[in-house]
Parts: structure tokens; C-alpha cells; sequence
């Protein structure tokens, strides 16, 4: 696994090195769709209509470059958080929502556009048609946060390529360390987590990226066995796994008390233990395949294995968020990532 | 009416009863129907497998037989105002406008309470615009209709605006699975509504459900009878909304049962709605609960109700069309 790491580590190296070496002239950025996209370089201009993808922009420091942007969980402006607000002064500038519009993209003269894989194909024709690069972006997995991440520095030039390098080293190091401190633990003893979504009996498939966290933190999910998006169960189902875990995403409507006061949720077993968390939230759902989902490893760790205190999470956050965002925590922000 | 239609008769009501005790002995959890039985009787107040019966499957199966008894009584009684085998209460607005306000109330809240509140006043409105307007048009069947589906297209425009602008992490599943349909939701409480609301209205129905059979005749042979045709078709139409209002603000968007079931109890129990309504309400119940208890237990995650009962529905109404025809002589 170490060995796999490493070579890992060479690979993004290489590969930022390459973006290095071209970064005078034209760079070909292969997407997760597997298209070869040419990018001229130096990008000035991105349009970001992948809410996803936005979020890479600004860790690999290019936000200043940002023209139009989507925000993954933000609607309206209203539902901004605050820290996402004190990051980002042009949010209302910026802040686009709803099918991206071709010409609107092509009147701020973006010259490089995110997409979403899942649904901006014809799009992404569209504005290749008319000679902006688009890479269609789709990380879903925590290989292909790396290779995003990668990828996307490879297009954003020479600092970008070194911050990607950076951040999918900070990556391999974290699932390392993850790793070496479950190793000897057997698959039955591991903590069995049931990750629930915007309502208590929504639950992660073993498809989704929630189920990549668990593992990367030494969890099994509970619900690994459906397939697609979120599911919904009943209470039943719920106590047929009864869960020694149970995670709350930070967006949605199910608060800790709610679970540990419900009626219905006094005999599975997390609750009985009070082992029932909420992910903290600073810009974007850490449980989603983007740059933040590095703590929200670290988070589920010391969740998942309190007493053995892998990561000093407060500490990382802090340290994360300054180094990928130049964004200082708040008192506040920064206790979120205590585990009570 | 013969011997053997009397017999089954009497099975269609035992049916519902049947099933209703088999629903709280079936579920995810547990070791089957013994120790479901063994639970129900057991003293242990801590026993999970008896609080999960008494708290969890006792509401949701009661839940699901008012839903399905009000979903067929209403489809019986407005597929014989509007003298029309193809209506159910989607025809009046009724769905779409419970679509409308539970998706808004999702938008804005998100609490089980504003969610059901929501669809059962926008189902309600839509019902009244429909009434409103079409009262001042004549109030016959024909203007209903046509004014019901232009309410219901103006209620799936504002929808499909609820659901542009709703977060797509967490509100535009949330909107998505309701109205797919299900009684994942029920419990206790937001049965007390729904119990209320269906016995004012089935009660009322069964009451007048003589004269519906003077109402399927023209409105000049009904007035000739001494029928007020307007204002009893309106009170029935208004019964029936408050019917579906009450059923789809618990249950979601659930087709079918009000279009298909009346015509099964119809070649069953005959065409005469002192008869048809209560079959059309114990059927739609029995089939309703049965499809529940399936949507509840068959995979670990829920089995949208509406998917069932649109899978079973659609056969079910081919089938009854191709018996239709074949009766008819059309086929050949």
C-alpha cells in the first residue's frame, strides 16, 4: 500500500513538472471524461459551472482568476456560509446558478471552463465549438479528487501545479497514516457507520464518496450494500444494521439531539452509545469529492477512533484552510472540528 | 345479484382485515412471523421488535388503509359525477396542487408537519380554483374537466420552478422522493389528521352515495328527479378532494388506485354506488396495504409507493380494458 503511495506521489510530481515545462505555451489537460482538452496557457479567465469544481479553483489559488462561478449546496446567495462569504469578496459577482448559459460565459471571455461530466456534455460542446477549452470534471471517488486535482493544475499554470502537487501529497499522507493506525484491526471490529443524508432515513449508497470516507478512516458503511444515490429506508432497516456510528452530513435537516432525543432511534445502538456526529461545514460539504473532503477524513477518524487521536484535526483544518484558501479560522470554526 | 358475488362480497372485506394483521407481523426486522406474533404479546416494554409494531408498522398499515379506502372512494365517486371511467382526482388539480405545496414547503422548511400542511392547503386551493371558476361556467362535468386541467398545468409550471431553484444536495431529493410516493413518514400523530379528514369525508359520501347513482344521469333527468344537480355535485366533488387532499399530503404522489381500482369493484360488485363505494374503499385499502407492506420489506431501502402502484396498476388497467372491448364486441 505504502509502495502504492509513493509511486502516486512520483506520478503527481511528473505530472506537475510537465505542466511546468509547457506552461509558455499550450497544455493538454486530459479530463475525467478521458478528452484530451488543449489549454492555452496562461488561463485568465475561468468559468467554473461545476459546483464541485469551484471549490478546486480556490484551493489551487487561482480564485482571483474566477469570472462566473457555481457553488456546490448554495442556491441563493442567502445560503452562503458566512466563511464562504469572508473567503470570496466578489460572491455576489461571481455567484451563477441554474444551466450555465453559453453566451453569458462567452461575454465575461472566460478562457477556460469547468464542467460537470454528468450533465454538461452537449455544453461543454458547445463552448469548445466556439474556442474556449471546457474540461468536464466528475472526481466522484477519491482517486479522482487526485486526478482532478492534478489535472486542474496542470491547466492553472506553474504556482497551481505546485499547490496540487502539495495538496494530493497532504492526501496520500493523511489515507497513509489512516491506514497504518487501522491496519490491525479485523473487518468485523471496525466501527460499522451508517451516513445519513438530509433526513435521518436518507442513507448513502456504497457508490457514493460518503462510503470512500468511511473506509479512508477505518469504518465499514453500514449501508454498502445499496446501490445508487441516497436511499431511503425505514427505522427498521436502520435497526437490522444498527450502527455503532451514525454520521450527519452538514447540510439537510437532522440535527445530533434530533437522533439522540427521537423515540424511535433509542434502541440502535449509536445512539445508545451517543456516537452520533455532524460534519463540520466551513465552504463546502466536506462530504462531497472536493479539496475540504481531506479533513473530513481526518474528522471521521477521530470520530471513528477517538482514542487514539490520529490527526490533531483542529490543528490540520487550521493549517489546511491557511495554506489552500489563505483563509484564517475562527475561534469558532476551528473548535467545530473538536470531537465532542 | 347472485349466490357467488354475495360470497366474494363478503371476502372483500374480510381481505383488508386479513392483510392488516399480516403487515404488523411483517417487516425488515426481526426473525419472522413467530417472533413478530411472540412480540406483539410479549410484556417487555423494552422488546424492540414490539415497539417497532406498536410505533412503526400499526400506524403506517392503518395509514395505508385510509389512504388507499379514500384514494378508490373519491376515483368511484368523481368517475360517476363527471360520467367519465377515465377520471381520478388528478383530473381536479388535487395532485398537482398537493405536488405544488408539499415541494414549497420542502423548499422552505422541510418539517413533516409544514410538508403535509402545505399539501393538503394547495390541494385544497387548486380544487377551489377549479370549482370557483368552473361554477361561474356552468358547472358541467365538461367545464369542470377542462378547468381542472388547466389548474393542474398551471400547479406542474410552478412546481417545476420549486424544483429549478431547490438545492440539489439536499431539497431536490428530498421534493424528488415525495413525489414518488410513500409511507415511510407515518406515525401517531400525522395520522390523527388524516383519520379525522377520511372519516368526514367517507362518512359523507357513504351518507349521499344514493343519489350519485341520480347524478350519473344528465343534469336534466337528475333536476327532473328533484336532485339540486350544482350544489350536490360540488359538495360530492368537495368530499372527494378532502379525500385525496388528506391521502397525498401523508402519502406523496400514489396513481393508480383511484383510476383503476373503482373499475375492478365495479365488474365485481356492479355498477350501482350504494354497492360500489364501499368495495371501491375496502379494495383500494387492501390493495394499498399490501403494496406497502411489500414497499417496506422487500429490498433494505424503501420501494417508492407510487412506482408499485404503477407497476400493478398499468397491467391491471390494460386488462380491464381488453375485458371492456372483448365485452363490447370490439375486438374482432
Amino acid at each position: 500500500m505504502k509502495n502504492r503511495h509513493v509511486l502516486r506521489l512520483a506520478v503527481a510530481l511528473i505530472m506537475g513538472l510537465a505542466a511546468t515545462a509547457c506552461a509558455s505555451d499550450v497544455v493538454a489537460v486530459v479530463d475525467s471524461t478521458g478528452r484530451a482538452v488543449s489549454v492555452p496557457q496562461p488561463v485568465e479567465r475561468i468559468a467554473s459551472a461545476y459546483g464541485i469544481g469551484t471549490y478546486y479553483v480556490y484551493a489551487l489559488g487561482a480564485g482571483n482568476r474566477l469570472v462566473a462561478a457555481w457553488y456546490v449546496g448554495v442556491k441563493t446567495l442567502g445560503q452562503a456560509p458566512d466563511s464562504l462569504r469572508a473567503m470570496e469578496p466578489r460572491l455576489d459577482e461571481l455567484f451563477s446558478v441554474g444551466d450555465p448559459n453559453i453566451e453569458e460565459l462567452a461575454a465575461r471571455r472566460a478562457d477556460l471552463v469547468l464542467a460537470d461530466a454528468a450533465k454538461h456534455e452537449a455544453f461543454a460542446a458547445q463552448m469548445q465549438g466556439i474556442g474556449v477549452p471546457t474540461l468536464l470534471l466528475a472526481p466522484e471517488t477519491t482517486q479522482g479528487v487526485v486526478d482532478t486535482t492534478l489535472a486542474l493544475g496542470a491547466a492553472l499554470g506553474e504556482a497551481a501545479a505546485d499547490r496540487a502537487a502539495r495538496l494530493v501529497s497532504d492526501f496520500w499522507r493523511v489515507f497513509a497514516a489512516s491506514e497504518a493506525a487501522t491496519r490491525d484491526v479485523p473487518s468485523g471490529e471496525r466501527p460499522r457507520v451508517l451516513f445519513v443524508g438530509s433526513s435521518a432515513l436518507q442513507v448513502a449508497s456504497g457508490a457514493m464518496y460518503q462510503t470512500q470516507l468511511i473506509e479512508a478512516a477505518g469504518g465499514v458503511s453500514a449501508s454498502a450494500d445499496l446501490v445508487g444515490g441516497w436511499n431511503t429506508v425505514n427505522l427498521e432497516q436502520v435497526l437490522v444494521w444498527n450502527p455503532d456510528v451514525v454520521i450527519i452530513p452538514p447540510y439537510g435537516n437532522v440535527t445530533v439531539d434530533d437522533l439522540l432525543t427521537s423515540a424511535d432511534w433509542q434502541s440502535v445502538r449509536a445512539v445508545q452509545m451517543g456516537r452520533v456526529a455532524r460534519m463540520p461545514r466551513i465552504f463546502a460539504p466536506m462530504d462531497t469529492p472536493l479539496p475540504e473532503s481531506l479533513l473530513g477524513v481526518m474528522w471521521l477518524s477521530s470520530v471513528l477512533y477517538p482514542e487514539w487521536a490520529t490527526f490533531d484535526v483542529r490543528a490540520e483544518a487550521v493549517a489546511f484552510y491557511k495554506a489552500y484558501y489563505g483563509h484564517t479560522l475562527s475561534q469558532v470554526e476551528a473548535d467545530a472540528f473538536l470531537v465532542p | 345479484m347472485s349466490a357467488p358475488r354475495r360470497r366474494c362480497l363478503w371476502l372483500l372485506y374480510v381481505l383488508p382485515v386479513a392483510l392488516f394483521l399480516v403487515a404488523l407481523l411483517v417487516g425488515r426486522y426481526g426473525g419472522g412471523v413467530g417472533d413478530a406474533f411472540r412480540a406483539l404479546f410479549s410484556a417487555d416494554p423494552n422488546d424492540v421488535l414490539r415497539s417497532l409494531i406498536l410505533r412503526v408498522r400499526l400506524p403506517r398499515a392503518l395509514a395505508a388503509l385510509l389512504v388507499g379506502a379514500n384514494l378508490a372512494a373519491a376515483g368511484a365517486v368523481l368517475q360517476g359525477l363527471f360520467r367519465n371511467p377515465l377520471v381520478d382526482a388528478r383530473i381536479l388539480g388535487v395532485s398537482s396542487g398537493a405536488a405544488f405545496g408539499a415541494s414549497l414547503a420542502i423548499l422552505l422548511s422541510g418539517s413533516a408537519l409544514a410538508v403535509q400542511t402545505g399539501a393538503f392547503v394547495f390541494a385544497l386551493l387548486a380544487v377551489a380554483v377549479v370549482l370557483a371558476v368552473g361554477w361561474r361556467l356552468g358547472a358541467t362535468p365538461l367545464v369542470l374537466l377542462l378547468v381542472g386541467i388547466a389548474v393542474s398545468a398551471l400547479f406542474d409550471a410552478l412546481l417545476g420552478l420549486v424544483k429549478y431553484v431547490a438545492d440539489p444536495l439536499s431539497k431536490l431529493p428530498a421534493i424528488t422522493y415525495w413525489l414518488l410516493g410513500g409511507l415511510g413518514g407515518a406515525s401517531w400523530s400525522n395520522l390523527v389528521p388524516l383519520a379525522l379528514l377520511s372519516a368526514v369525508g367517507l362518512g359523507f359520501l357513504f351518507l349521499v352515495r344514493w343519489r350519485l347513482n341520480v347524478l350519473t344521469l344528465s343534469d336534466d333527468e337528475a333536476a327532473s328527479l328533484g336532485v339540486r344537480v350544482r350544489p350536490l355535485r360540488a359538495a360530492m366533488v368537495v368530499a372527494a378532494s378532502i379525500l385525496v387532499a388528506a391521502s397525498v399530503s401523508q402519502a406523496g404522489m400514489i396513481g393508480w388506485i383511484g383510476l383503476v381500482v373503482p373499475h375492478v369493484a365495479r365488474a365485481w360488485v356492479g355498477s350501482d354506488h350504494a354497492r360500489l363505494l364501499p368495495a371501491s374503499a375496502a379494495l383500494g385499502a387492501a390493495i394499498l396495504l399490501a403494496l406497502d407492506t411489500v414497499a417496506r420489506t422487500a429490498l433494505p431501502s424503501e420501494i417508492p409507493l407510487g412506482i408499485l402502484t404503477g407497476l400493478l396498476g398499468v397491467p391491471a388497467f390494460l386488462l380491464l380494458l381488453v375485458g371492456y372491448l372483448r365485452a363490447r364486441g370490439a375486438t374482432q
